[in-house]
């Protein structure tokens, strides 16, 4: 035992990680931060890295090429074993991510974790919430399903609706006007190398500003006395068993009962495809929709563009320390009606969409 | 530091920039596209035409699959209108019990004339330049 412990300390020294080691046991974390009311940014860490690990093993069978990448995801899929729990797993995750992290950042909006000194630590969340959307977008282009295809061709046109710079934002994400090889290369690209590389710097920044600042205390204090957790090794067996439950509870239910949807190879020439809007895009859908003309602009970059920028802002521009619920509810009800209203619209497009026939 | 931070944000941007942007810079050239022979459309009636070509896509030819509504005025006179819906680029459907184009993504709708008269889009459906060539129709297609 005490033979086997000075080999790994030997191996640790040699590979000179002792210190990273004794910097992760030193690390602590306090026992009030460990709740179920506060497990979703440790979910999304979990769904972020089986993201990347289903993706970059996706790629093994990826040919980015118009029609041939149909088929080399279908081969993936179905002729490779755990080809559909592989693509299952990245597809439920991206979805379950943006959920975890819409509640991750609601939480903490409510019990005002975002005020100084823990600016940072939310606006790098922001951006996180912002970049995850455009690994979505060049995602779906890939499989070359008429879906993908035809949900690209709406957005690239939504994009250069935008005045003087959205024609030249097109041309430049898709390397011409085309949704054709250039594109889906880009897209390709984009999605596995420079996106990833972006989230991986995001949630780099999002921890380092975290163990800077410090997690936020409870705004009630427990009752129960407070202890200190070690990150290692107490704090990763937690997200051990996370990453175990979560994967287990994907891959099960994607094989059994939530097959990604998959459907036709993309065919430019086909009019009768009528592309419906992920659930995550109604609300924008909606407000495209409801400004016409000369006021597109309005919905397609004034509104999305305002409340990105309130999101960034938010920690500058409500500074007092105060965090409880009731003190703050005038901040509170101005971000409920917000939520009001990008739930309405998303139903309203919902209802557009998915309920009306045309025949 | 920093002046030489800028330098080799310089030695390097330059190059990478102009590298990524090349293809996002060209220009779509108009291309004369032959639609076949398009004869007993009776006047008012619309009609689907289905084309291919070949375009240069980066580093391959690929096919180039589309369509147009011809419409016939009468005396032989046609009118061809893109597919392409102006709110959302969306391919918009003849209807013929109705008697419009019908954008399905937003329900957009335009008349017999292309104007149009309900859901978001306000412009026009493009009218296509077009020439008849030995009984061909040739329609002109930016590509």
């Amino acid at each position: 035992m005490k033979n086997s412990e000075n080999m790994s300390q030997g191996l640790l020294k040699l590979l000179a990680l002792d210190h990273a080691v004794d910097f992760l046991k030193n690390t602590t974390i306090s026992s009030d931060a460990l709740t179920w009311k506060r497990v979703c940014g440790s979910i999304a860490t979990v769904l972020v890295i089986l993201l990347f690990l289903s993706g970059a093993f996706m790629a093994l069978y990826y040919s980015p090429y118009p029609g041939a990448a149909y088929d080399s995801v279908q081969y993936a899929e179905f002729d490779l074993p755990f080809g559909d729990v592989i693509r299952g797993i990245h597809h439920w995750s991206w979805n379950l991510l943006l959920v975890v992290m819409l509640l991750h950042m609601t939480r903490t909006f409510f019990t005002g974790a975002y005020k100084p000194p823990r600016e940072m630590v939310w606006v790098s969340g922001v951006l996180l919430l912002l970049v995850v959307p455009l690994a979505i977008i060049t995602g779906d282009l890939l499989p070359w399903t008429q879906a993908g295809y035809w949900t690209t061709r709406v957005r690239v046109s939504i994009i250069s609706s935008v005045p003087v710079i959205g024609p030249f934002m097109v041309d430049l994400l898709q390397g011409g006007p085309r949704t054709g090889i250039v594109a889906l290369t880009r897209f390709y690209v984009l999605h596995v190398i420079f996106l990833p590389a972006g989230i991986i710097s995001l949630l780099a920044l999002h921890f380092y500003f975290l163990r800077l600042k410090g997690l936020a205390d409870p705004i009630m204090p427990s009752r129960l006395p407070k202890r200190n957790i070690a990150l290692l090794p107490d704090m990763i067996n937690r997200w051990l068993i996370l990453f175990i439950v979560v994967t287990l509870a994907i891959g099960i239910a994607t094989r059994f009962w939530f097959a990604v949807p998959y459907g036709d190879p993309a065919d430019p020439s086909d009019s009768r495809f009528v592309p419906k809007p992920e659930w995550w895009v109604l609300f924008l859908n909606q407000l495209v929709s409801i400004f016409k003309g000369p006021f597109t602009i309005v919905g397609s970059a004034v509104i999305p563009g305002a409340l990105a920028g309130l999101l960034l802002v938010l920690p500058f521009i409500s500074r007092s320390p105060e965090r409880r619920p009731v003190r703050r509810w005038k901040e509170i009800l101005v971000a409920m009606l917000i939520a009001a209203a990008i739930l309405g619209l998303s139903v309203m497009s919902w209802i557009e969409h998915f309920t009306s026939t045309v025949a | 530091m920093a002046a030489l931070t800028g330098a080799a944000a310089i030695v390097t941007g330059i190059p990478i920039s102009k590298y990524v942007i090349a293809p996002s810079l060209g220009k779509g050239d108009g291309k004369w596209i032959d639609l076949g022979e398009i004869g007993g459309l009776a006047a008012g009636k619309v009609q689907m035409v289905a084309y291919e070509f070949m375009v240069k896509d980066g580093w391959l030819v690929l096919p180039q699959k589309g369509f147009v509504w011809v419409k016939s005025d009468g005396d032989g006179k046609l009118t061809v209108f893109s597919s392409i819906c102006t709110h959302l680029a969306c391919n918009v459907i003849w209807r013929e019990d109705a008697g419009i184009f019908e954008c399905p993504c937003h329900s957009g709708r335009f008349n017999l004339e292309g104007k149009p008269v309900a859901g978001p889009p306000t412009r026009p459906l493009t009218v296509l330049e077009h020439k008849i060539e030995e009984g061909k129709v040739k329609v002109l297609l930016t590509v």
